[in-house]
């Protein structure tokens, strides 16, 4: 202990600051100079360890995925922030939802800065989470043993469309409201299930005020409770199916363990599983 | 498995700190996670701070457009007026130009629920990501039953739908003739080569992304009052 | 660690028969229970009274309608007509989808403008996507007032005599 004698006073302080009980109790790592220190740091971390404490650098390059699951997620937490912001200004009545919009157009502080970047967040993750799924597919990411995950994205694109349909309508403005007629009698069109389908969404025959309620809690509530439950899901597969998909010349490679050496001419199979 | 083991000699006098002992050091020893010998980084930091850097510079750019570009309001909803046009936004253009050609039913429920459905059966119906190019006995019996279904598919289309579906036409053309240049003249190296190893599964995927970009950017750009044919450069866009 | 639970294994016969029985009743159970529980959520969410506007509504005198004249009534959604053989009430919503057409007098012709459908002025579908001609809605006459009611079609060729 003597030798901290010649210490300045900021390495004291950060010693007092990181060294004392309380903080011991929180953070269960150190300073991320040892590699058991940058596994604990992911490893013992409820919100990071959905990660492996390793990864293969081939997997984390930019041009391998362009990030669009992950920047598909990013959009997603975007929305959720800046929808509950919106949420404290809005009531979902007719002709109230409208009036409320004006009010944040002009006399919310950031009011038109929220909306605005919830609008363009929306639109950034419906563009997203589509080249995602081109990424994708392109990249053969989507066969054995990942099939299902496969679907659950496809789902989850389906998911990501309808919540941007129903947070169309809650401006009541024009486009909302003859959007959602549209859309309705769209689904009208359905044989059997249509019109009782239709008669649940609107909360009635015409598209009023029970439609905007029921739009705002399925917008609210009930599609991003099912989207977030579906995107741990569809994650933490990735993480069980070994990662990224890399591929191999063989045509496997799915697991880390399952990726051979190169595969020799005589060797490659014609089916792509042996 | 590489370097000779190392050995390192420690003495003291507190026999609990330091217990005069060889101590044999082994270079590596990591859990056996990548036989394959993969490089592999720590995720903290390399994973954790591109994803850090990726989110911020997206954020970023959101926030930018944010600032400048304001998102549109129209008037009021009002149950007695339709605007004209009625346009849904980007995401659904596509659907909505589909309705010009179809019945509600076929281009808003049936349509839809079957590109779906294909994209769900992806994964069980062709998991080959190449195929070998054809021999030449198989050539043109692939090449007949391509250009068949072309015609079927082709005739089914022109004939059910109210309009010529070019959107949906061409693509397929495209991507018929793209599958047919590597069976005419073959190729081992190069794009042609390359085009000749994919698999159905690619192409029915890239007509799909043809068609409905296509279907999109012509709802976005080229659909005026009463969805009559529009020119941006010359009408503006909708 | 030692585990605790008293699994019996192997199970005898009339052991495994009587736990197969018992699963089946519980499975059985938990789907009788689910399925009334679909079902109640459902009706729950399908409204019993609706506040909407009444689908019955008196719209004037029939001599204020001069022959061959159409009225827009935009609010019921209802256009009325005086031809030589009657009176018509027709819905304004497009068949194709539910959009609010418009009467332009000048063509005589009534247009649709979320897709381009044009009707006559008899309902029938001159062009565009609109499947169906534009129904014909139940008038009557009380107390010498012209009655519409929206919830109630028609055949295309019911005229209320003048």
């Amino acid at each position: 202990m003597s030798d901290a004698m010649h210490q300045t006073s900021t390495p004291k302080l950060a010693t007092r600051l990181l060294q004392n009980r309380v903080y011991r109790s929180i953070v269960r790592h150190g300073p991320f100079d040892t590699n058991r220190n940058r596994s604990l740091a992911v490893f013992s971390n409820f919100f990071l360890h959905i990660h492996p404490v390793k990864v293969r650098l081939r997997a984390i390059a930019f041009t391998r995925t362009f990030y669009l699951g992950g920047l598909s997620a990013a959009s997603y937490l975007i929305l959720v922030v800046t929808g509950v912001f919106l949420m404290f200004y809005y009531h979902p009545s007719v002709p109230r939802a409208y009036e409320d919009m004006k009010d944040l157009q002009y006399a919310v502080y950031m009011g038109p800065f929220l909306r605005n970047l919830h609008r363009w967040a929306a639109h950034a993750m419906v563009a997203l989470v589509f080249l995602h799924m081109v990424r994708v597919f392109f990249a053969g990411a989507y066969r054995p043993p990942r099939e299902f995950n496969w679907v659950i994205g496809v789902v989850l694109f389906v998911l990501t469309v309808l919540l941007s349909y129903t947070g169309y309508l809650l401006p009541w403005d024009q486009l909302a409201f003859w959007g959602v007629t549209v859309g309705t009698n769209m689904a009208d069109a359905m044989p059997v299930l249509g019109p009782p389908t239709k008669f649940l969404l609107l909360g009635g025959t015409a598209v009023s005020e029970n439609a905007l309620l029921r739009f705002y809690v399925l917008h609210c509530v009930v599609l991003p409770l099912f989207l977030v439950v579906l995107v741990s899901v569809h994650i933490w597969r990735i993480r069980k199916d070994g990662g990224i998909y890399l591929g191999s010349p063989g045509g496997e490679g799915s697991t880390p363990n399952a990726q051979g050496p190169t595969p020799t001419a005589a060797a490659a199979p014609e089916a792509p599983r042996p | 498995m590489n370097a000779p083991p190392r050995f390192a000699l420690d003495a003291g006098d507190d026999a609990r700190r330091a217990p005069v002992r060889l101590v044999v050091i082994q270079d590596e020893q990591r859990p056996a996670v990548d036989e394959t010998g993969e490089p592999v980084v720590m995720t903290m930091p390399h994973l954790l701070v591109r994803e850090l850097i990726a989110l911020l510079v997206f954020s970023l750019g959101l926030v930018v457009v944010a600032i400048f570009v304001d998102a549109p309001l129209e008037e009021i909803a009002n149950p007695l007026e339709t605007p004209n046009p009625a346009k849904a936004p980007w995401y659904f253009l596509g659907l909505q130009e589909l309705l010009h050609y179809y019945p509600p039913f076929i281009s808003g429920v049936l349509l839809p629920a079957a590109v779906i459905l294909a994209l769900v059966v992806i994964p069980y119906f062709d998991i080959n990501l190449e195929r070998r190019p054809l021999a030449e006995a198989r050539r043109t019996r692939v090449l007949v039953r391509l250009w068949t279904s072309v015609a079927a598919i082709s005739a089914l289309l022109l004939g059910t739908a109210s309009h010529p579906l070019w959107p949906v036409l061409v693509p397929l053309w495209l991507v018929a003739v793209l599958m047919t240049v590597p069976e005419i003249w073959p190729r081992r190296h190069g794009v042609v080569g390359w085009l000749g190893t994919r698999s159905l599964a690619f192409w029915i995927f890239t007509w799909f992304l043809l068609a409905t970009t296509a279907l999109t950017v012509i709802g976005v750009l080229f659909r005026g009052p009463g969805w009559a044919f529009t020119l941006p450069w010359r009408d503006g866009i909708y | 660690m030692d585990l605790v639970d008293d699994l019996q294994l192997p199970l005898g016969d009339r052991e495994r028969t009587r736990r197969a029985f018992l699963a089946a009743v519980g499975v059985a159970a938990v789907g009788v229970a689910g399925f009334g529980t679909g079902v109640t959520a459902v009706r729950f969410l399908q409204p019993e009274v609706l506040f909407e506007a009444p689908t019955r509504f008196r719209v004037g005198r029939p001599e204020d309608i001069p022959a061959g004249t159409l009225v827009v009534l935009p609010e019921q959604r209802v256009y009325l007509l005086r031809t030589p053989a009657g009176f018509v009430a027709m819905t304004a919503v497009c068949t194709h989808l539910g959009c609010l057409t418009r009467y332009e007098a000048e063509n005589d012709i009534i247009f649709c403008p979320c897709h381009g459908s044009r009707f006559a002025t008899d309902g029938s579908v001159v062009n565009g996507p609109a499947p169906l001609p534009l129904p014909r809605l139940a008038l009557s006459l009380d107390n010498g007032l012209l009655v519409v009611d929206t919830a109630v079609t028609v055949s295309r060729d019911t005229v209320l005599a003048a």
